[in-house]
């Protein structure tokens, strides 16, 4: 039994249904009832009750993609801040993808401070000990771009429904995007004037997040400043 | 850690300056929007909340008892307290004044105190006993930049709002406010003025002058913070800047 | 002013309410820019505001819990809030407000989803008027959500106590300083559990039970505005 709609907006401590569905993240089960936990949109499907947050800060899980800033190194690898309560550790062993022989190599070519990573988060232990990998295509050191943050909790907003919020950003802002769970955004493309109408249409939607139309609007913004031309 | 985050916002705020433009899409010269609430505070004398953009400063006046300073003994006084709330930003940490907060409580007493805004000489009840302590308590709610003018607008805010006091031993019809000193900051980023830094700005900034000036346009108190420098044609504009943005401040005072 | 002869007059109060009546209480959420959760209550006179920062890495780092998140707050009075200006710091009242607080706000919190980290909850008085720590909770409950933090329900917060002999619910200062008993209380709404209870004064059992349900009326009532306010903040809007 269901006491509310999908996509409804639900307050933490709010009964949401009774009977045995499965409870994912943002909710409680208490006996047969099941409450939310947060402020958040419901998310039902068949027997799965999620809670979206529309607030909070990121918390890493597995399969996540991240973008992280290398903080620290030690031997084997290095620390990652992640724009959350934790860090992440990334061996150089799951940057390379092979073995590496720590006395013959220094590991420091491959990684600095201040460089941005994009990564894989591999395992989260029960601590919130946090591995990461960064060996796939399209992973490891970032080169250039520009780096943008907005709150993790409105990076669903940023993809859009389908892609299609990400689409209008790349397509009509020309430029290629890279959206970590984390809520950090790598942008790149030729023309910095459109690389920064990007970064306004970012902060536009973290401002606007809970205002209808958004899609739109940011699609008129971002051809408005097109056609205005220019470097 | 979140230097080296904010090494890539600094290369793209020094970037947007360079080409005469800001992160919020101000221009160089642009303060971003000002109210001033007075009076929200009941408990106080006088009281004013004051936001620039998301910046939030409230300030409180108490007034007491006192035993004036001997070498001052026909004199009130002036004490000016700042507070870095640690709700105001996750910088802020809880405990005692830090420098910051200290600056910031200096600086505005300065402008306050020079510009004689207060006749302090009528807060004498009894000539080396007993005088009126007028305590300004600045309440930093909201951190986004620029706390100096914020404070110093809600300090001067309050002043002007408070009401005399329901004290036997006081006699004055209103509070003795003769002046409204008003304080303008101006930052340098990558040697362009910019007034009114943001703290995304103020985090990449080289150097800043805060200059506090009184009606006439004449300046009664100036500092200069952070580890860069100005050349005197950059001073000279700063303060160009501060009094025109001065007078229209100061018309927000009512 | 000097104390009247009766508090209650003809089933009225000082402020003309009725023995079970709240003050006027207004919520929002989400008030601070910086904050990552933040909310803003009036009860009366009073003025509170409460922030919330986390979870956050906990610093320094030996005081990190491996299996859980660990909660700190601090109750904090402006030096402007009350009549005689307070000395700005911490005070042993307001040390074991904040404590007392902690201990009210703690149980609903699922801390243990954050290993290690700490989450701050940070509540200003502006101005007072008596009451304060159950504003300070009100707002503190309400910033937690604000802030995404996962809670098993709202904590409510009210005060009652006896003035003239009467019970009554939510004191001002007159009646705090005047009346007999003041008895903060809070609780978590959903399961009427009592997460803070003080009280000093006189009460008899009956007047106890009677105060009692004063109490949980009043902190269903407070329960839906703090729900409200966190519906008014994130309800999507249709444009304008």
């Amino acid at each position: 039994m269901l006491y509310i709609q999908n996509r409804e907006l639900v307050v933490p401590g709010q009964l949401i249904a009774e009977g045995g569905y499965n409870v994912r993240e943002g909710a409680y089960r208490e006996g047969k009832q099941v409450y939310a936990s947060v402020v958040g949109l419901a998310d039902l499907r068949g027997q799965d009750i999620r809670i979206i947050p529309l607030q909070g800060r990121y918390i890493p899980k597995p399969g996540d993609v991240v973008i992280g800033v290398v903080v620290d190194s030690y031997y084997s690898g290095w620390i990652l801040d992640m724009n959350s309560p934790y860090m992440g550790n990334l061996f150089v062993s799951d940057l390379l993808r092979r073995k590496v022989d720590l006395v013959r190599e220094d590991i420091s070519q491959y990684l600095g401070m201040g460089d941005v990573v994009v990564a894989n988060v591999k395992d989260v232990d029960e601590r919130m000990r946090v591995q990461l990998e960064a060996g796939e295509p399209g992973m490891g050191r970032v080169k250039g771009g520009k780096l943008v943050e907005v709150s993790p909790a409105k990076v669903p907003r940023v993809i859009g429904r389908k892609g299609s919020m990400l689409n209008t950003l790349q397509d009509v802002g020309e430029c290629r995007l890279r959206v970590g769970q984390n809520g950090r955004i790598m942008i790149w493309g030729k023309n910095p004037r459109m690389i920064n109408a990007v970064v306004e249409a970012l902060l536009m939607i973290e401002r606007e997040a809970h205002i209808s139309g958004l899609t739109d609007r940011v699609h008129l913004m971002l051809e408005k400043i097109k056609s205005e031309g220019g470097e | 850690m979140y230097e080296i985050v904010s090494s890539v916002r600094r290369d793209y705020i020094a970037d947007l300056a360079r080409e005469g433009k800001r992160i919020d899409a101000r221009t160089l010269n642009q303060f971003r929007e000002v109210s001033v609430e007075v009076g929200p505070i009941k408990s106080a004398q006088g009281s004013a909340l004051v936001k620039v953009g998301k910046t939030q400063v409230i300030a409180g006046i108490k007034v007491e008892h006192a035993e004036p300073f001997p070498d001052k003994p026909d004199n009130g006084m002036l004490i000016v307290n700042a507070e870095l709330l640690p709700l105001a930003s996750p910088t802020f940490e809880p405990g005692r004044p830090n420098e910051n907060a200290i600056e910031l409580a200096r600086v505005v007493d300065r402008g306050i105190r020079e510009s004689n805004a207060i006749d302090l000489d009528k807060l004498v009840i009894k000539s080396g006993e007993d005088v009126w302590a007028v305590f300004i308590d600045i309440y930093v709610l909201d951190h986004d930049g620029n706390l100096i003018d914020a404070s110093a607008l809600a300090a001067i805010a309050a002043l002007l709002n408070a009401k005399p006091l329901e004290d036997e031993a006081w006699t004055l019809p209103e509070f003795p406010i003769q002046k409204r000193p008003v304080t303008v900051t101006v930052a340098k980023i990558n040697n362009k003025l910019i007034i009114d830094p943001c703290l995304d700005e103020e985090g990449v900034m080289d150097a800043r002058i805060s200059i506090a000036t009184i009606e006439d346009g004449s300046i009664c108190a100036m500092q200069k913070g952070g580890i860069g420098y100005f050349l005197r044609e950059e001073l000279e504009q700063a303060y160009e800047m501060a009094r025109a943005e001065g007078a229209e401040l100061r018309a927000k005072l009512g | 002013m000097k104390k009247p002869e009766k508090l209650i007059v003809n089933g009225e109060r000082l402020d003309g309410r009725a023995p079970d009546e709240l003050r006027p209480l207004k919520i929002e959420a989400g008030i601070l820019e910086r904050a990552d959760g933040s909310a803003y209550v009036e009860l009366g006179a009073n003025k509170v505001l409460a922030a919330v920062y986390g979870p956050r890495e906990m610093h320094p780092r030996h005081r990190q819990q491996p299996d859980t998140a660990v909660l700190r707050c601090r109750y904090n009075m402006a030096p402007f809030s009350v009549d005689e200006r307070k000395r700005p710091g911490p005070d042993r009242r307001s040390v074991e407000i904040s404590k007392v607080t902690r201990e009210a706000l703690e149980s609903v919190l699922f801390l243990e989803l954050y290993p290690r980290s700490v989450i701050d909850v940070f509540i200003e008085v502006l101005q007072a008027d008596a009451g304060t720590r159950t504003a300070g909770i009100n707002a503190a409950a309400v910033a937690l959500a604000d802030a995404g933090v996962p809670m098993r329900d709202m904590v409510s917060s009210v005060a009652v106590g006896k003035i003239d002999d009467t019970i009554v619910l939510d004191l001002t200062k007159d009646e705090d300083q005047w009346g007999t008993t003041d008895m903060p209380i809070a609780m978590v709404p959903r399961k009427k559990l009592i997460t803070l209870l003080q009280m000093d004064g006189h009460f008899t059992k009956e007047e106890f039970e009677q105060a009692l349900d004063l109490a949980f009326k009043a902190c269903e009532q407070i329960y839906g505005m703090q729900r409200q306010a966190l519906r008014e903040k994130y309800a999507i809007k249709q444009e304008e």
